[in-house]
């Protein structure tokens, strides 16, 4: 059996064993919500508040209105555990008995994990264009979908490999959520002081620093990569949601993202590949 | 050994490699059944043995097949196939940490406590998987277990490992000569005369006799003979004498527990006295 195998039977673990702790099924009732109760919602606010001309592109509100923020927190919800929930369980310690590489172990349970996750996505994306259409009728520029798809993916890619990262770490299911959940808050909540100071003082290095922190290209590089391709007439609508771009480019968004997403995972691989696997903890 | 945990000092070969360094060749045919394993509860014995069959290398979806269903059989789970892990007692999990040991047929086990939880038809049932596996299969056993009595009806070798260091390593049946100097004859009789217990410490051999737990309710005694000469059998000699004397021989047999005193006799020689 090769490697590859060996991690896609990892990763088929991974996603069962995350579905079956039930937190997952969770997230997909809160994506179901999330993909038609907005639209609902908005078809009921009537015409005066949406123009007509809106409509035909009104399946981005879905996409963006959650984006920011339950999207990467799900990713964290996903990632945390992985890794974590084994030890915490004694799992670990049965499966890497066995002579199998520890490093297709690591793989598979990262994708594993992140498979879940960009199903989660998945599912977001195909409600809010289901909604849209079911509500507001026929919908345009859907060509952008895959690569929007892409984009989301990769920008909650950092908090994933973050959240991934602390699991391996702590070791402790709980301890990850919170830790991973604080450096996503915090750099939200830093981010929108830096932005403020910003402002105030006109000082570069507020800018610099706002611009750095992992939300900012997180929640960039989506709006970076679709706005380019939609009706300004929409702004109307998406300045209820969060489009702001604090950086500057689409390049630096993905270099940012994907600094912090390499430095995370040769961390959490370093320290799984040398650390020892121990008996049950809890 | 299974390069789970890095040694603080020291070194471990397995198969004549670093489990650690190499472990996937290290490991390739050595297996490891866990003490009270933690065994995932939303996988059926028969996912999880199919799940360990992919780690195992299996060349075919058959092959798999078959040797989860022989495994299965071979532990007494079969019928509880398709049960979840959450759903099954003790003693099932157990089982079933051992059928995923055998999956694959590989030519080491290590055990770690095996016994724990099976019921008493589950450990003669594992007694024989074990030593079939040791006869036939030309495997080796390592066990590791707290309970004497199931060590010494299998073990052929026995290490006494205490707090990291190994205070006896030999042939099992080397340890009551080797740490205790002496074997033991268990004896019950009708109550003997001093004389007769006399006459029994002077047959050469007998080290000394032990009477401190007579008589017993039955209004028979026991004795234990410490014997010291290890080439000559002297139980015909103590049943002779005993005959003569006109008393009552009901039993007369090697002690039982000598791996247990043993192993107190070993944690004495440390200055600890109890473990």
């Amino acid at each position: 059996m090769t490697s590859a195998e060996v991690i896609t039977t990892f990763a088929k673990y991974e996603i069962k064993r995350a579905i079956a702790r039930k937190k997952v099924l969770a997230l997909v009732a809160f994506t179901i919500l999330l993909g038609t109760v907005p639209y609902y919602a908005l078809s009921a606010a009537g015409t005066t508040l949406i123009p007509n001309s809106v409509y035909p592109y009104i399946w981005v509100v879905g996409i963006f209105a959650v984006g920011p923020l339950f999207l990467n927190f799900t990713a964290i919800l996903i990632a945390a555990g992985a890794m974590s929930e084994e030890y915490e369980q004694g799992t670990a310690e049965l499966l890497l008995s066995k002579p199998v590489r520890r490093s297709d172990y690591f793989i598979g349970k990262f994708l594993g994990g992140y498979t879940l996750f960009l199903s989660i996505l998945t599912l977001n994306i195909f409600l809010s264009v289901a909604s849209a259409y079911t509500f507001f009728g026929a919908q345009n520029n859907l060509y952008i979908i895959p690569g929007l798809f892409l984009a989301q993916a990769f920008a909650s890619l950092v908090f994933f490999s973050l959240a991934f990262m602390l699991g391996e770490l702590i070791r402790r299911s709980s301890l990850a959520y919170i830790f991973s959940s604080a450096v996503f808050f915090s750099s939200y909540i830093i981010s929108t002081f830096m932005g403020l100071i910003y402002m105030l003082t006109g000082k570069e290095i507020y800018k610099t620093i706002q611009i750095y922190l992992p939300t900012s290209p997180a929640n960039s590089l989506p709006i970076q990569y679709a706005f380019p391709q939609l009706p300004s007439s929409l702004s109307t609508l998406l300045r209820f949601v969060n489009t702001t771009t604090t950086v500057p480019t689409i390049n630096l968004s993905i270099e940012i993202l994907l600094t912090y997403t390499l430095v995370a995972i040769a961390i959490a691989a370093i320290y799984f590949l040398r650390a020892d696997i121990s008996r049950k903890l809890s | 050994m299974l390069g789970l945990i890095r040694p603080t000092s020291g070194q471990v070969r397995v198969n004549g490699l670093d489990p650690i360094a190499h472990h996937v060749e290290a490991l390739r045919n050595v297996a490891y059944s866990p003490e009270l394993p933690n065994i995932q509860t939303f996988l059926t014995p028969k996912e999880l043995l199919n799940l360990i069959s992919h780690e195992l290398n299996f060349s075919d979806n058959a092959t798999r097949n078959d040797e989860i269903k022989r495994v299965l059989e071979l532990v007494g789970l079969h019928e509880y196939a398709n049960t979840k892990v959450g759903k099954l007692s003790k003693g099932m999990v157990q089982r079933l940490s051992v059928a995923q040991a055998l999956l694959g047929k590989p030519e080491t086990l290590i055990l770690d406590e095996p016994m724990i939880g099976l019921d008493p038809a589950g450990v003669a049932h594992f007694r024989e998987v074990f030593r079939d596996f040791a006869s036939k299969g030309n495997g080796t056993v390592l066990m590791s277990s707290h309970i004497m009595s199931e060590v010494e009806s299998l073990c052929t070798s026995v290490a006494i490992i205490h707090k990291g260091k190994i205070l006896f390593r030999g042939p099992a049946k080397e340890v009551e000569q080797e740490i205790l100097n002496y074997s033991l004859i268990q004896l019950e009789t009708s109550p003997l005369t001093a004389q007769t217990l006399q006459q029994l410490q002077q047959i050469p051999g007998v080290a000394h006799i032990d009477t401190s737990n007579n008589p017993n309710n039955t209004g028979t005694i026991t004795l234990e003979i410490a014997v010291n000469q290890q080439d000559t059998d002297i139980r015909p000699q103590i049943a002779d004498l005993v005959i003569k004397s006109g008393a009552k021989l009901y039993t007369i047999k090697p002690a039982e527990n000598m791996l247990e005193r043993a192993y107190l006799e070993a944690l004495k020689e440390t200055n600890e006295g109890k473990p």
